[in-house]
């Protein structure tokens, strides 16, 4: 305390600072982040309790009469929990990144936003280190939901796990690569809609507003040549189509694309780089306007 | 984005024209895009040490001067330099030599205090080695010890404000920028955070606050600047512009307040010397004298209005409030009855509101 108001007292106005590294600042906005995810029991439930309850009910209530559905498209060897796998995976990805946003008008609101800016650390590693957090609960989430459609399975029919993710360790990879990139598509989305709206409410409700209605739009539930054409039409457009096809490819270790008829690679490639490159380009896109409005926002010019 | 360690601090110490002065603004004028003038030419000049209050109603202009005093804008006009700094060209050491406690509470309500500081540590690049102390220093400094692990969700809002400022000070930045820091807080949380602010500024820190409380500003502040309309309408302390400008007020409600009864005692007041040369306002039910002598002067008032035949039914003598200073200073410089009507209403309203 003594030594606290001496050093005030020979103050100069010369006295500053440090300031970071920019990787030192985008570790201190990760962990941050990652603190703030952790304590916060909306993001504890709908990352990890939320999956748990939808795959299971979907699995119990749809199974038997998907069953019927998949064995006309696929034949027998697929169960609907591997099936479903990869919808949940999209689906949590998806309530996950579409609330990305939420974090950032709450900071807005509270003052958070102007004391980072007016600190030396810089706002592309405050950014970058908050993208991050997300990155880590959507891939925990995904192999959570991964862990638990295999024990669904071994207790339903008894399988190995390379029957559940038959592409093996590459394939775990691949499907956590995969959800990555679709989360970014949300997440950009997302924080969109915050910057714009500036209300917490709002981002909220058009992360359900869309991305409920997006998820029966695709092959995520049941094979799209199953539902009605004008679904069929409309999924073409759908990230969660590609998401899904993506995951479900890789899962199943077969080209399984819905939407677009790709013949150029082989295997499972036939989907998965369409898929994949289809997801790049509107995570590029929204992500430059969602920079583009951040940027906008923490400019110093008057608005 | 920029890399702050690789500007050589030379360079900045060139450049600075006054050393001496924390914060010299010149002229800045904040032109909104719809057109609104928020902020028109205000000139400041922060002595370091000085504890400085910028005094104004809601939508002065405080807190559009405040951020661009903080590189949070840049003005339309003029130019901004702390601590020798340009905020145009070197916003970076200006954010480096500076703290700030923007109006909103800006704290992680999911941190504890002790977190929110270690956050606030980092941020700032505050050695490792020296954290530990500085966060102890400083949650003693606000009496935040015993909730230290506590997460901040919980906390009044005096609490949050006093965490706010303890965090604005981790990397001890040579001026504190506060922006209407004690508004909204009931008065014990007040004169609490008052306490704080005199010790950070006693420990040599120079601290830039608004607020819209006369009260506070001539409490705390060495100097104050008032605001009106975006423009600083007179500088001084806050005992010389109390005595200059704020006259007190006797307001006397007539027993019979007819036009005539009014009339003749304002024709009363005005003969009486003692008032010195008083501002005389009527209102439906009496008359409003306004005075630096209206106290010493009472009896004769009482005696001046008993002699016309207009008799006092009630009476009311009252110090002057940020609301006198403002009206007789509006009095002064624009003379125009209308506008000056225009602002008590506001006033009023905004008395209510707080």
């Amino acid at each position: 305390m003594t030594d606290h108001s001496d050093e005030h007292r020979a103050a100069d106005t010369t006295r500053k600072a440090p300031g970071n590294s920019t990787t030192a600042d985008v570790r201190i906005s990760f962990k941050r982040w990652l603190v703030k995810n952790v304590r916060n029991p909306y993001v504890v439930f709908t990352s990890l309790v939320q999956p748990v309850i939808f795959f299971i009910l979907f699995v119990e209530v749809f199974g038997a009469i998907a069953d019927g559905a998949l064995a006309g498209v696929f034949g027998s060897d697929i169960s609907y929990v591997t099936y479903l796998s990869p919808a949940i995976i999209i689906m949590s990805t998806l309530s996950s990144a579409a609330t990305s946003g939420i974090g950032l008008v709450d900071d807005m609101e509270a003052g958070m936003f102007d004391k980072m800016r007016v600190s030396p650390m810089s706002n592309s590693a405050m950014l970058f280190g908050k993208v991050l957090s997300e990155v880590t609960r959507i891939v925990a989430q995904t192999l959570l939901i991964l862990l638990l459609g295999y024990l669904l399975l071994a207790v339903k029919h008894g399988v190995a796990f390379d029957q559940y993710l038959r592409t093996g360790v590459a394939g775990l990879i691949g499907v956590v690569l995969v959800t990555v990139i679709f989360g970014g598509v949300f997440m950009a989305y997302s924080n969109i809609v915050a910057l714009v709206s500036r209300d917490q409410e709002a981002t909220i409700l058009f992360a359900n507003l869309l991305t409920f209605p997006l998820l029966f739009i695709s092959s995520a539930f049941l094979p799209l040549s199953t539902l009605p054409e004008w679904i069929q039409t409309l999924a073409v457009l759908n990230p969660i189509t590609y998401g899904v096809d993506a995951v479900r490819a890789v899962m199943l270790g077969e080209n399984l694309m819905t939407v677009i008829d790709v013949t150029a690679f082989s295997g499972i490639w036939n989907t998965v780089v369409p898929a994949v490159g289809v997801l790049v380009a509107y995570a590029a896109l929204l992500g430059t306007v969602a920079i583009r409005l951040l940027r906008r926002a923490s400019k110093r010019a008057v608005q | 984005m920029t890399n702050q360690q690789s500007q050589p601090t030379q360079n900045a110490v060139e450049q600075s024209r006054e050393p001496d002065l924390a914060i010299d603004a010149e002229n800045v004028t904040v032109t909104y895009d719809d057109g609104t003038e928020a902020v028109r030419g205000v000139s400041l000049r922060v002595e370091n040490g000085e504890f400085f209050g910028f005094l104004g109603s809601n939508g002065a202009g405080k807190t559009t001067t405040i951020k661009s005093l903080v590189t949070l804008l840049d003005p339309t006009h003029g130019s901004v330099r702390i601590n020798g700094y340009d905020a145009a060209t070197d916003p970076q050491m200006v954010r480096r030599s500076i703290g700030y406690m923007p109006q909103e509470t800006s704290i992680d309500r999911e941190l504890t205090p002790r977190e929110n500081l270690r956050l606030a540590c980092t941020l700032y690049g505050v050695p490792a080695e020296q954290r530990t102390d500085r966060i102890e220093a400083l949650l003693d400094l606000v009496d935040l010890q015993d909730v230290a692990d506590t997460r901040a969700e919980t906390f009044s809002g005096g609490m949050k404000k006093r965490l706010d400022a303890a965090t604005a000070l981790v990397h001890r930045p040579p001026v504190v920028f506060l922006d209407e820091p004690t508004t909204g807080l009931d008065p014990e949380a007040r004169l609490r955070l008052w306490d704080y602010f005199d010790r950070i500024n006693e420990q040599g820190t120079t601290v830039f606050l608004t607020t819209q409380y006369l009260k506070e500003a001539d409490r705390l502040c060495d100097r104050l600047s008032l605001l009106h309309d975006g423009q600083v309408v007179e500088t001084g302390s806050p005992a010389a512009l109390k005595s200059e400008f704020g006259a007190d007020v006797f307001e006397i409600t007539l027993a019979n307040p007819v036009e005539k009864q009014i009339e003749r005692g304002v024709g009363a007041i005005r003969r009486i010397d003692a008032l010195g040369n008083p501002t005389i306002q009527t209102t439906d039910d009496g008359i409003i004298v306004r005075s630096q002598r209206v106290r010493t002067a009472a009896s004769e008032l009482f005696a001046a209005l008993d002699d016309v035949g207009v008799s006092v039914r009630d009476f009311d003598v009252r110090s002057p409030t940020l609301d006198d200073v403002f009206l007789s200073l509006l009095d002064d410089s624009s003379g125009d009855g209308n506008r000056t009507e225009t602002d008590r209403a506001s006033l009023a309203t905004q008395e209510m509101s707080t």
